[in-house]
């Protein structure tokens, strides 16, 4: 049976394929989030069947997880990014007793117990500057590539200091910075480097190994050495970080048949369940 | 009056046996209009630590002041920080636009020194309407704290006589006192229907059966046709509970009327919220006041001051408070809601965490947000999340399949 995760991330959205029999993943892709996300989450899924030369009835479950996961229509279930992301770094790296994941628009901490289930979870979604936006935003002012911001960081001689807690901030005070010479280098350097310490502070000194890097942001080369460098630990990033919670969906849709029943959250306003 | 009102729960009216509640803002509206035109003082109260048997034994009407919109914090922060609690905020703001009528209607308002924004505040609000401050001490378990409280209500007692030139008599005060007690007593059997393996109702119904005035009888009378109507399963179907819905104490921040949204968002997650140890909840109905005392007024004092709120240090008795509820009520897990920029409760998050993980080990998870809706999507995801977990620990099946074929937890 192959079964698909679609996770509805907020900058890209990513499907997986998985072969429930064999336990392996068929095809993964991403497009760019967008104002259609059904839609987009769609043709994805489309393009991935097709080019494994498989056809939608030959499609199982589907769940979807992420920002936009209540939008897929074609799911038959949602799970949080939570449990998803746990599910597939389960698969991944099986070892792994604590996910950073860093998306485009937030950043999680996850603690697993020893057999990979969720032990307790924490979100900063309320600052942009400890996700990929602060990134992103890095790189148009500097006028580099995503891809590249890890490569020009690795010049850097003399890192920046960027103390800004709100994203709108610092990006006042990187223009400051260029204005006063200092290279765009060292202002990579220093956004990596504050990236890393933000989100490290999100584990209040309470980190147990191995700890896996997950999310859009570690395919940013040198953002694992920034965060291992803030965190004092080594961390591991898996082939695809950027997949892994969409693999999550996908095992967990392979995990039972769905039943056709109502959904219950209709019943969730408060009338007698019938 | 639209602005005191917050969107209450879909519900069949028919059926519901707390729609008597769905109206308090207004049944209460009614009472105080009635009371102040027979010459009753209406005075407005913006703390469980203040005693409404004081005041009522004055001949007064005591009424809670707390705001619970959004709307009025834009007004509020003309005067004060934006980085202040939402209920500050809120409650501030009405007095701004003079659009509470029932502070409006105050011939005084009673403040209390517990915390720092509240008591920066009532000296803002003192600018222009009569206020009196009730200086609470925070040592909970020290003796010389408690005779200092004693001796505050005693002061409280004499301003309150003089004031409203009425003798508060022992008797008086007692006759106050069960009258509370009564209210408290019917109170705490409609949370304890949520003792229940398949309660009744929805926690955002037992949030919803309170009144901003006290021992109005018309309320009273409501607490026992919910008590008659609830506790007997309706004629078809079986009770709201039992659809697979997770067990949740809530501790933490009040939900005054209309910041219910939090609760609502885990009741619409899955969860259904068995307990709430909180201001709006069981914190303040868990202890009587003994009206046989030879003392009244002391024994007042003693049950005012052991309220378990996060101004006190140390805080154990909430500790406490929270195993007995644990035990009690049986959640599946904790989520400690905190209003941005309320200190005290904030940081006490943190012992809170510990106890329930560690000792009570129940899975826990802290929300802050204030009264604004824009992270509405991003508190249900943490929800469902925890919700998640919680099955995930019951079973590794378990987990892929709450969403669309709920487990029957209520036969547990």
């Amino acid at each position: 049976m192959i079964c698909a995760g679609i996770d509805a991330g907020s900058r890209t959205t990513k499907v997986v394929l998985w072969d429930a029999a064999r336990r392996a993943v068929v095809a993964a892709g991403a497009v760019d989030q967008g104002i259609e996300q059904a839609a987009l989450a769609d043709a994805l899924l489309e393009r991935l069947l097709q080019e494994s030369s498989l056809d939608r009835k030959q499609l199982g479950p589907v769940v979807a997880t992420g920002y936009g996961r209540k939008l897929i229509g074609i799911a038959d279930a949602t799970i949080t990014e939570i449990t998803c992301q746990a599910w597939g770094v389960r698969q991944a790296m099986p070892a792994a007793r604590t996910i950073i994941d860093i998306g485009g628009q937030d950043s999680k901490l996850l603690r697993l117990n020893v057999d990979g289930t969720v032990d307790d979870f924490v979100m900063n979604d309320r600052c942009a500057a400890g996700s990929g936006r602060f990134l992103e935003l890095l790189a148009t002012r500097l006028g580099v590539r995503l891809g590249c911001l890890g490569e020009l960081a690795g010049r850097s001689r003399s890192p920046a200091m960027i103390s800004s807690m709100c994203v709108v901030f610092a990006e006042t005070e990187i223009i400051g910075l260029l204005a006063s010479g200092v290279t765009p280098a060292d202002i990579a350097a220093g956004v990596q480097a504050s990236l890393a310490t933000r989100v490290a502070a999100m584990t209040g000194r309470d980190v147990t190994c191995p700890i896996v890097l997950t999310g859009g942001v570690a395919m940013v080369p040198g953002m694992d050495a920034a965060l291992a460098a803030a965190l004092g630990q080594p961390l591991g990033v898996p082939r695809q970080p950027q997949m892994t919670c969409a693999l999550g969906a996908a095992i967990l849709a392979a995990q039972r048949g769905w039943p056709a029943e109502s959904d219950w959250r209709s019943n969730a306003a408060g009338k007698p369940a019938g | 009056m639209a602005k005191c009102c917050g969107q209450p729960a879909e519900r069949e009216p028919a059926e519901d046996p707390c729609a008597w509640f769905a109206q308090m803002i207004d049944h209460c509206y009614e009472y105080a209009r009635a009371a102040k035109a027979a010459g009753r003082p209406v005075v407005g109260i913006l703390c469980e630590f203040t005693p409404r048997e004081l005041i009522m034994a004055a001949g007064g009407v005591p009424v809670c002041l707390c705001g619970g919109t959004a709307q009025t914090i834009p007004a509020a922060e003309q005067h004060l920080p934006a980085n202040l609690c939402p209920l500050i905020k809120s409650t501030y703001g009405y007095h701004v636009l003079r659009s509470n009528p029932f502070l409006e209607m105050a011939d005084l308002v009673v403040g209390e020194t517990t915390c720092d924004g509240k008591k920066k505040m009532y000296e803002l609000m003192a600018e222009t309407r009569p206020m009196y401050v009730l200086e609470l001490p925070h040592k909970s378990a020290d003796a010389e704290a408690l005779e200092y409280w004693v001796r505050e209500l005693a002061e409280f007692r004499a301003f309150l006589s003089q004031r409203f030139a009425r003798e508060i008599s022992d008797d008086s005060l007692r006759e106050a006192i069960r009258t509370l007690n009564h209210e408290r007593a019917l109170r705490r059997e409609v949370a304890e229907l949520m003792k229940f393996d398949r309660p009744p109702l929805l926690g955002r119904q037992v949030l919803d059966c309170k009144s901003s005035i006290w021992a109005m009888p018309a309320a009273l009378q409501q607490y026992a046709h919910v008590l008659r109507t609830a506790a007997r399963p309706t004629t078809a179907s079986p009770p709201a509970n039992g659809d697979g819905r997770l067990r949740v104490l809530m501790t933490g921040v009040p939900m005054v009327h209309g910041a219910e949204r939090v609760l609502d968002i885990v009741e619409h997650s899955g969860g259904l919220v068995v307990a709430m140890e909180n201001c709006t909840g069981l914190k303040p109905l868990l202890e009587d006041v003994d009206a046989e005392a030879v003392d009244p007024l002391r024994a007042l004092a003693e049950k005012y001051f052991h309220l378990p709120c996060s101004v006190m240090t140390p805080n154990d008795r909430r500790l406490e408070v929270l195993r007995r509820l644990v035990a009690e009520y049986r959640p599946d897990c904790i989520i400690e809601l905190i209003w941005q920029a309320c200190l005290t409760y904030d940081v006490e998050s943190h012992r809170i965490r510990r106890f329930a993980e560690e000792t009570l080990a129940l899975p826990y998870l802290r929300i802050e947000t204030d009264y604004s809706p824009s992270d509405s999507p991003r508190i249900a995801m943490r929800v469902e999340a925890l919700l998640e977990t919680v099955r995930a620990r019951r079973g590794p099946s378990a987990v892929g399949r709450q969403q669309k074929s709920p487990l029957p937890l209520g036969e547990q």
